[in-house]
């Protein structure tokens, strides 16, 4: 919810590093009727697909149901209950938990997978890049349920390792199932972030390479000076992405728990299976509604402090 | 607001249309006019009963809609009532979902279509269970009643040569078989509450007491406390194998390899004990549930649906007419052959049903002791009608004891209890 546009803008102001190639701003071009029917298929589709879900949760987020008595207006008192929910801030906790250890490690990994890729002593990058890529195109059903199968202690990889060690370790404990989605989490999106940063280290002329070989630069030097560098931007987005992505984690927690038992999954696990429960399962549409814009606005809370910090930080360099 | 009060009337414009409508349906059947009845089953059973019924109804066809199973299907009928159209003529409910249509009113009252007259040939406790407030809402088509699945070969191997009839022997049964290796178990449980229930069902415990709209939960009576307090000790004791999930790839092999001796299920796992453990062929039998007193004969339930019209359903008539068929009439007998278990009890009675040898369970007449189950099960449980959102929420308080042994079950019931009334009063029920 909301955050294409946001992307959108991001993008476009991280990619032009120098402030004096910005397009003249749309106001000095005046505004003619036939810029507005340029815009309007764009304009009603996103107003059909984007704008009006928005405000029909908005408009949905003050009632209640109840199973004796029906819907009534209640106001904002679905956003107070919220506010009280336990339930609902252990979920939020849990991701944002989750955001603060796993992205930084994905970005790390996908990096350092870039560099290496970039660095042109690899043989066989082209392999090398669609197979740590692939992933990303596996589904996240499939993926869970394969991974459900690699870790499961039963019957998987981890069962004949704990034997084989004589160990007792239980990924899908209540203490460690999350460390599970994470691991599930940074196979399937490392290729896709590694991607976007090769993209951005192709994109660095060979001048600045050469020059800095002539100043005789190590390879090392030349990462930290130019490539690092280079690759601010395009990280500034590659984590509000992940952050976008892990707020709205759901299918794992959705699939695990009819594979392994008892590994710590609740109903409100993560903020969208929460409100996935609160609509289908007890029947609290509204609630279930008030829940997902207050979590939209969290994330793009998050998101847009993460950017203005990002941008601030690319600038000054 | 003014939107609704504009609703309102517009409905109540409509209201004289829809009675025309619905007149000119309920007699489209004898007039000629053919009137289609749309049910919602995801019991594969139903549609046998078909081509039978249409034989017979000219003038009524049917079409068999598998609208997901359980609570799928409840949230399809809850959007179709919602929307106002969609709505099947017919739909299937477990039994502690029927409160939770019923009560609302989005179930049509059966009592008009002379429903009553039907009682005597139902299993009591099924009757019971399609009962609210005393009005009949619905007509059972399947029934679970407890029974106990033992396989025989592991128990003989353990020194076990009759299944245990108490609860007490069960104990013992438990630690003989668990001597005979570290994988070998009675049962498994992690976190079963259809089983906990059933077990306090048979104790005599009724922890949900319902007064239209009035709930009250206790988990603390006489019965629900033996259950719970036996069922603890089970689990204390390790006797129990809780890493292995019912409907699991770990059961079947387990099943299938004899390391779980024993399972207290519903009479339905008949249906699908063969096809997950056909290596154990010969090797299972079926007695009663484990009775508290020795020499009693008392039963639960764990399982089992019926089927209700809705009451924004368009051919009511026609439907009822369908619902007898299939739940009561002729229709039984190619439902009966295709594997339905019901509890209807000239069908559960009769010679052909109790005589028959089951050559999976060793040819054992296994008809005769789940009629015997049936008959025997306990009157006077009630669900709430949040059951289905309750159940839901269970299997978030258990993960810790269960991989743990942090805490106990009667503290997650009495949780449980807590978040239930918590839901229950915001959902316009005065629960306590």
């Amino acid at each position: 919810m909301g955050h294409p546009s946001r992307l959108d803008t991001s993008a476009a102001a991280t990619t032009s590093t120098d402030p004096t190639e910005q397009p003249v701003p749309a106001r000095e071009r005046g505004r003619t009727p036939a810029g507005l029917a340029f815009i309007a298929p764009f304009g009603m589709l996103f107003a059909l697909v984007y704008i009006v879900p928005i405000l029909y949760a908005a408009y949905l987020s003050l009632f209640q149901q109840k199973l004796i008595g029906g819907n009534t207006f209640s106001g904002l008192a679905n956003y107070r209950k919220l506010v009280q929910d336990a339930q609902f801030w252990d979920s939020v906790g849990r991701v944002f938990g989750f955001t603060l250890i796993q992205v930084p490690i994905m970005l790390i990994l996908a990096v350092a997978l870039a560099l290496a890729l970039d660095s042109r002593r690899l043989h066989g990058i082209r392999f090398m890049r669609v197979s740590i890529f692939l992933p990303y195109a596996v589904p996240a059903v499939v993926s869970t349920l394969m991974w459900g199968f690699l870790l499961g202690v039963k019957y998987g990889l981890f069962g004949s390792l704990d034997d084989a060690l004589g160990v007792n370790l239980d990924p899908f404990a209540p203490n460690t199932t999350l460390i599970s989605i994470g691991v599930m989490v940074t196979w399937a999106f490392t290729g896709f972030n590694m991607l976007i940063f090769y993209a951005v280290l192709k994109a660095v002329p060979h001048e600045l390479y050469e020059a800095a070989a002539l100043d005789g630069a190590s390879e090392f030097q030349v990462v930290r000076r130019v490539k690092l560098p280079a690759l601010r931007g395009s990280l500034v987005i590659a984590v509000i992405f992940s952050i976008i992505g892990t707020f709205q984690m759901f299918n794992e927690p959705q699939i695990l728990p009819s594979m392994v038992a008892n590994s710590g999954i609740t109903t409100h696990y993560t903020p969208n299976l929460y409100a996935y429960n609160l609509a289908f399962t007890g029947s609290q549409q509204g609630y279930a509604a008030a829940l997902a814009l207050v979590m939209a606005a969290i994330t793009i809370g998050v998101a847009y402090a993460v950017q203005i910090r990002g941008l601030r930080n690319a600038f000054d360099h | 607001m003014r939107l609704h009060r504009k609703a309102r009337f517009l409905s109540a414009a409509l209201v004289p249309m829809l009675v025309l409508a619905g007149c000119s349906g309920g007699t489209a059947g004898s007039d000629g006019k053919q009137v289609n009845l749309t049910v919602w089953s995801w019991d594969g059973t139903v549609e046998k009963s078909v081509p039978g019924f249409e034989a017979e109804n000219p003038n009524i066809k049917v079409k068999v809609v598998n609208a997901g199973s359980s609570y799928d299907e409840y949230t399809a009928l809850d959007n179709a009532i919602q929307a106002g159209s969609g709505v099947p003529d017919l739909a299937m409910f477990e039994y502690f979902a029927v409160p939770y249509f019923a009560i609302p009113g989005k179930l049509a009252d059966l009592g008009k279509f002379g429903v009553d007259g039907l009682e005597k040939d139902y299993v009591r406790a099924a009757w019971n269970d399609v009962t609210v407030n005393g009005k009949v809402y619905g007509l059972p088509s399947d029934y679970g009643p407890s029974a106990m699945f033992y396989n025989e070969a592991t128990l003989k191997k353990a020194g076990v040569n009759e299944p245990p009839a108490t609860w007490d022997e069960y104990y013992e049964d438990a630690k003989k078989v668990h001597a005979l290796g570290g994988n070998y178990y009675i049962a498994q449980d992690t976190g079963d509450l259809f089983f906990l229930l059933s077990l306090i069902w048979q104790a005599g415990g009724r922890p949900f007491k319902v007064n239209g709209t009035k709930v009250h939960i206790d988990f603390t009576d006489e019965g629900t406390t033996k259950a719970v307090a036996f069922w603890q000790k089970m689990l204390d004791e390790h006797l129990l194998n809780t890493k292995i999930t019912a409907w699991s790839d770990d059961w079947n092999r387990a099943l299938n390899d004899g390391t779980l001796a024993s399972q207290i299920m519903g009479g339905w796992l008949t249906s699908t004990l063969p096809d997950r453990a056909p290596k154990a062929a010969g090797q299972f039998r079926v007695a009663l549930m484990p009775q508290w007193t020795q020499g009693d004969k008392v039963g639960a339930e764990n399982g089992g649906s019926a089927f209700g019209i809705p009451a924004a359903a368009k051919h009511k008539d026609a439907a009822y007419k369908f619902l007898e068929y299939f739940t009561h009439g002729a229709g039984l007998s190619p439902r009966v052959e295709a594997g339905a278990f019901v509890p209807v009890t000239p069908v559960l009675d009769s010679t052909d049903f109790q005589s028959k040898p089951s050559s999976y369970f060793g040819d054992q007449k296994v008809g005769a002791v789940l009629a015997q189950a049936s008959n025997s099960v306990a009157s006077g449980w009630q669900f709430p009608p949040f059951f289905e959102w309750a159940r839901s929420i269970y299997g978030d308080l258990v993960s810790k004891f269960y991989t743990t042994g942090e805490g106990s079950l009667a503290g997650i019931l009495e949780e449980w209890k807590q978040r239930m009334v918590k839901y229950g009063n915001e959902q316009g029920f005065t629960v306590d």
